[in-house]
């Protein structure tokens, strides 16, 4: 057994001293090249990577790129170098965050915090539990519906679904943490 | 309402991971002495859910995104101490599962929708609490979403003069307060109502589950 920072926690904190570097440059090639530096670090992953962070770009960026165009525009002040700098440092973030989550277990992160762990580990199985049931409620929904649903069934049908995923979720969540405590989780 | 990373100077960012740092340590203190076989399922299914409503999101033109938060309830079941960690966990699994939000903005968001959210919603069910178990709850979680609100905001519309190149144009975040403050507040005081609903909902699931006393 080696000792030492974890090589989850250690590739955290490099990715998160990357972060605090590309927020203190301003120069558009330079975060350009450190993206191409990334891009080809980042091995066969990265044109997944690279689409992946470009689509969750897009919901914010979008908005706030066309807003400065067209705010920069009325007063007559619109720098492109503005606009490029801010995409390209938040694409490399993003860019980075992908990757870093590629490479590592995020509960690894959390080894040596048991409290931390313990939540951790029953509320990323409460998601999965989630996304389980929301797909048979879908998938169930439409078998019983081969018209379009009118807005009331449409309604009724979320109300049950609400009240199922928290029933669901709750029994899961209750196992998980009896099985925890049989293995001793819950020990001061 | 999270702030996306690369928004943010690092004159912003790095004092307020200086704040949180002292409020994560406060909350987690004490907090596994709370935690037993009953209430962590419970916490993890409320935080599941609260991940779960972050991500239907609208983009803000103000720079941050339109979506109910789930804060309220956490702070209303389960305290504020344990609320505001479990909604820093929803924020990081947001942020490198999703892009949603961002590391170098976890901090602010971590202080503005966890901690102030969950204070916001204790102290206002508390100050209600005589006028009527549902209408607290709701105004609640209506505070608990526009005070975080108003904090993104003007966190947000700040950044102008706080990051500048040499000829003037902005740094990170090129909108100042003018813009900011309508963006984020007008949509959130819809999105106020719609979680104001929604916690009562659940809030009348937990009642009837028997996790809390009114």
């Amino acid at each position: 057994m080696g000792g030492g920072v974890n090589p989850a926690r250690r590739w955290f904190l490099a990715y998160a001293a990357a972060l605090v570097a590309a927020s203190c440059v301003h120069l558009p090639a330079l975060l350009a090249a450190a993206l191409g530096i990334a891009l080809v670090a980042a091995g066969r992953m990265r044109w997944q990577l690279l689409k992946r962070s470009l689509l969750a770009l897009a919901v914010f960026n979008l908005s706030v790129s066309l807003g400065y165009t067209l705010v920069a525009l009325w007063q007559q002040n619109f720098v492109a170098e503005t606009l490029l700098l801010l995409n390209l440092r938040a694409l490399l973030m993003v860019f980075l965050g992908f990757w870093l989550v590629s490479r590592i277990d995020l509960l690894a992160l959390l080894a040596g915090w048991p409290t931390l762990s313990l939540c951790a580990t029953l509320a990323i199985g409460q998601i999965r539990a989630y996304q389980r049931v929301l797909e048979e409620f879908r998938m169930a929904f439409a078998s019983r519906n081969p018209q379009p649903p009118r807005l009331i069934d449409r309604a009724r049908h979320a109300g049950t679904q609400g009240g199922a995923l928290l029933d669901k979720s709750l029994t899961s969540a209750g196992e998980v943490a009896l099985a925890m405590r049989s293995r001793g989780a819950f020990d001061a | 309402m999270h702030i996306p990373d690369g928004f943010l100077s690092p004159q912003t960012y790095l004092p307020a991971y200086g704040a949180a740092a002292v409020a994560w340590v406060w909350a987690a203190r004490g907090l596994r002495a709370t935690l037993d076989e009953v209430t962590v399922p419970r916490l993890a299914m409320l935080t599941a859910l609260a991940y779960g409503l972050g991500l239907i999101m609208l983009p803000l033109p103000g720079g941050t995104s339109g979506h109910a938060i789930g804060v309220a309830l956490l702070a209303l079941i389960f305290g504020v101490r344990a609320a505001f960690v479990a909604y820093t966990g929803v924020l990081v699994l947001q942020a490198l599962l999703f892009g949603a939000g961002g590391i170098t903005a976890l901090a602010v968001n971590a202080l503005a929708l966890g901690l102030v959210g969950a204070l916001a919603a204790v102290g206002v069910r508390r100050l209600c609490a005589p006028a009527g178990e549902t209408f607290s709850v709701a105004l609640a979680a209506f505070a608990a979403v526009l005070l975080p609100a108003l904090l993104i905001a003007v966190v947000l519309g700040i950044q102008p003069l706080i990051a500048r190149q040499a000829d003037g144009a902005p740094q990170f975040f090129p909108f100042g307060l003018e813009i900011t403050l309508p963006a984020v507040l007008l949509p959130h005081l819809f999105i106020g109502i719609g979680e104001a609903a929604l916690t009562v909902l659940v809030w009348r699931y937990a009642r009837r589950k028997k996790w809390v006393v009114a």
